[in-house]
């Protein structure tokens, strides 16, 4: 799996291409960590890349959503395809994340 | 010192033997300008008349003096002086090889020694110990040690033999020596005795490289036959080698049974896990109930379990803990635990209830090990025929009224873990005869074929309509098998588990 990191003022915004599984964790759990280490931790995701997302991953993502929380701020998701999507609706976490249709609007929602 | 006058005294008196022939006087060979042999043997000899200087690679300095000749002999004399020089010179080479053959033959041996005294040493210290043993015997010295770092997060190990002749923080502090400059250190002769330490005339430390790095180092005080030679050094050098392989083989035993032991110990986890399952289900008044977990190969987080008390309604629970491994086991126990609780002691539980009280027990635990667990909770009212549910972001969860259309029971909270409060409520549902409900994990779902494709929902909801008029177990085998038809090839993934209940007259 692929990941990029770029900045939108001082939102770090991680894009993730491929198969985000438990195999492929690791390197966005080091990421997540990382960028949620100071305040205020404002980061996005972008799922558009991503065909499939296994449960270890979307565990990934809450701890990533709870430690950006408790450093004022939060974790955002955008762009999910299809199957994701569904995932995220038959696990009901589409409650517990801020998800937007694209990367602009998850950024933008920050301000 | 090598005297070839004395190897190859036939020859020099042949070479005697013609001088004389030829009128000298005598013949003789001065080294360092003193005489060591002439010829005739018994006599006197004068100052010779001509000389000729060897050239010769080593030892003193040689030349051939011819008395009774004249500077007409010179040439001839000078011939035989080259001639001697070159069979000295090969003499010399000769007696090196010969040297370095029986060298290498006694380090072979040596070699040979230690490595068969240390095979039969499976654990590390063991070998570490029978190494300074050897090492002692084979240098001859009054006392050997070793120092090991290996693996390198483990404590330091200090082995001596026959008894310790420096203090451990000597020893110590050589090994470190030795891991920073990664070079011997010799410590002999009359100018570093100031620098010993105190009963050590001289010593000798080598690193010994384990796994690329130098990990060890072995120690040498007191060469019983005075100072260390080259020699030592080479065969020093090269158990050095022989030792840092045997080290290595200890730690790879070591590393290969530590790993049967963690199969093992895995082995009996997910044996335990699944001796925690309800061996059968219940006998329920009005219902028909299967349940079966199929592990992966790894210990996965799934479970089910039926909590049945005298007097109130089944309650039934089936859940995924994410991830995979031990750890999604250990928090497998301990929801299944505190559902149980609740169901049992609660004075009046309800599927909401117990989610409430399994998302405000574990919610701390489960941020800190950044895990959550996907949780149904079912209760059968059989006076009422009424199934009560409540779903904490599980699927999939498949409900088929009789002769009606198969669809999914959607999550309305998420997973325990994930939010600080429970957001699942209680929903209910007429549950009659011929109603069929398959409370699955995603192991279902999420099964693979070969080129990749997923079992998927729609595949799940027309097997559980077409066979609802058969069985709870026999629509569980339909699933089973049908799962395993379509990943025929594939490896299980993840764990797969169900609970079906069919509601029967």
């Amino acid at each position: 799996m692929e990941q990029k990191v770029r900045f939108e003022g001082d939102v770090a915004v991680l894009a993730l291409h491929g198969r985000f599984d438990s195999y492929q964790t690791g390197q966005v759990r080091a990421w997540l960590e990382e960028a949620t280490a100071a305040s205020p931790a404002r980061l996005a995701v972008n799922l558009a890349g991503v065909t499939f997302i296994d449960s270890t991953a979307l565990a990934t993502l809450v701890m990533g959503m709870k430690r950006a929380r408790q450093q004022a701020g939060d974790l955002h998701l955008c762009a999910l395809q299809q199957p994701v999507r569904m995932v995220f609706e038959l696990t009901r976490l589409d409650k517990a994340f801020a998800i937007f249709a694209d990367e602009q609007a998850a950024v933008q929602a920050f301000d | 010192m090598f005297n070839f006058w004395e190897s190859q005294a036939e020859q020099l008196a042949q070479l005697g033997r013609a001088w004389l022939a030829r009128g000298a006087s005598g013949l003789c060979l001065r080294a360092d300008g003193e005489v060591v042999w002439r010829w005739p043997q018994a006599a006197e000899v004068a100052q010779p008349d001509v000389v000729a200087e060897m050239a010769t690679a080593v030892g003193p300095s040689l030349e051939l003096g011819l008395c009774g000749g004249g500077a007409a002999d010179g040439p001839r004399l000078q011939a035989d002086a080259q001639f001697l020089s070159q069979a000295v010179n090969l003499e010399f080479e000769l007696e090196m090889m010969t040297g370095e053959l029986i060298e290498t033959q006694d380090q072979l041996l040596a070699l040979y020694d230690l490595t068969r005294s240390t095979r039969s040493h499976l654990e590390v210290p063991d070998t570490l110990q029978s190494v300074v043993a050897e090492v002692a015997r084979l240098v001859k010295v009054d006392s050997s040690f070793a120092v090991l770092q290996a693996p390198p997060e483990w404590p330091q190990l200090v082995v001596c033999h026959p008894g310790c002749a420096l203090a451990e923080a000597q020893m110590l502090a050589l090994f470190a020596q030795a891991q920073a400059t990664g070079g011997e250190l010799l410590l002999q002769g009359a100018d570093v005795a100031g620098l010993l330490p105190p009963g050590a005339r001289n010593l000798l430390v080598v690193p010994v490289q384990v796994r690329g790095e130098v990990l060890a180092a072995l120690g040498f005080v007191n060469r019983q036959l005075g100072d260390f030679q080259s020699p030592d050094l080479k065969l020093i050098r090269a158990i050095a080698e022989q030792a840092g392989a045997q080290v290595e083989n200890a730690l790879l035993l070591h590393e290969t049974l530590m790993q049967a032991r963690l199969q093992t110990e895995m082995r009996m986890a997910q044996e335990v896990q699944l001796q925690l399952l309800p061996q059968k289900p219940p006998r329920v008044l009005g219902l028909d109930l299967f349940a079966s977990s199929l592990p992966a190969l790894q210990v996965g987080g799934d479970f089910f379990d039926f909590i049945v008390e005298a007097g109130r309604p089944l309650i039934f629970t089936v859940g995924d803990v994410s991830g995979k491994g031990v750890s999604s086991a250990l928090l497998m126990t301990m929801i299944r635990t505190v559902l149980r609780g609740a169901g049992k002691f609660d004075a009046t539980p309800t599927p909401q209830s117990l989610l409430d009280r399994a998302n405000r027990d574990l919610y701390d635990d489960f941020t800190e090990v950044t895990m959550f667990a996907t949780v149904f909770v079912g209760q059968y009212d059989a006076a009422r025929r009424c199934l009560t549910y409540a779903n904490a972001g599980h699927s999939p969860v498949v409900f088929c009224p009789a002769g009606g259309a198969a669809r999914l029971l959607e999550a309305d909270g998420t997973a325990v873990g994930v939010l600080p409060e429970n957001l699942a409520l209680n929903q209910r549902l007429a549950f009659g005869a011929g109603d069929v409900l398959v409370v699955a994990t995603d192991g279902f779902n999420e099964a693979r074929s070969l080129d990749s494709g997923f079992f998927g929902y729609e595949r799940l909801l027309d097997l559980v309509q077409a066979n609802c008029h058969r069985s709870a177990a026999e629509i569980a085998g339909v699933l089973y098998t049908a799962v395993a038809d379509f990943a025929a090839g594939h490896m299980q993934d993840d764990d797969q588990t169900l609970i079906v209940v069919k509601g029967v007259a």
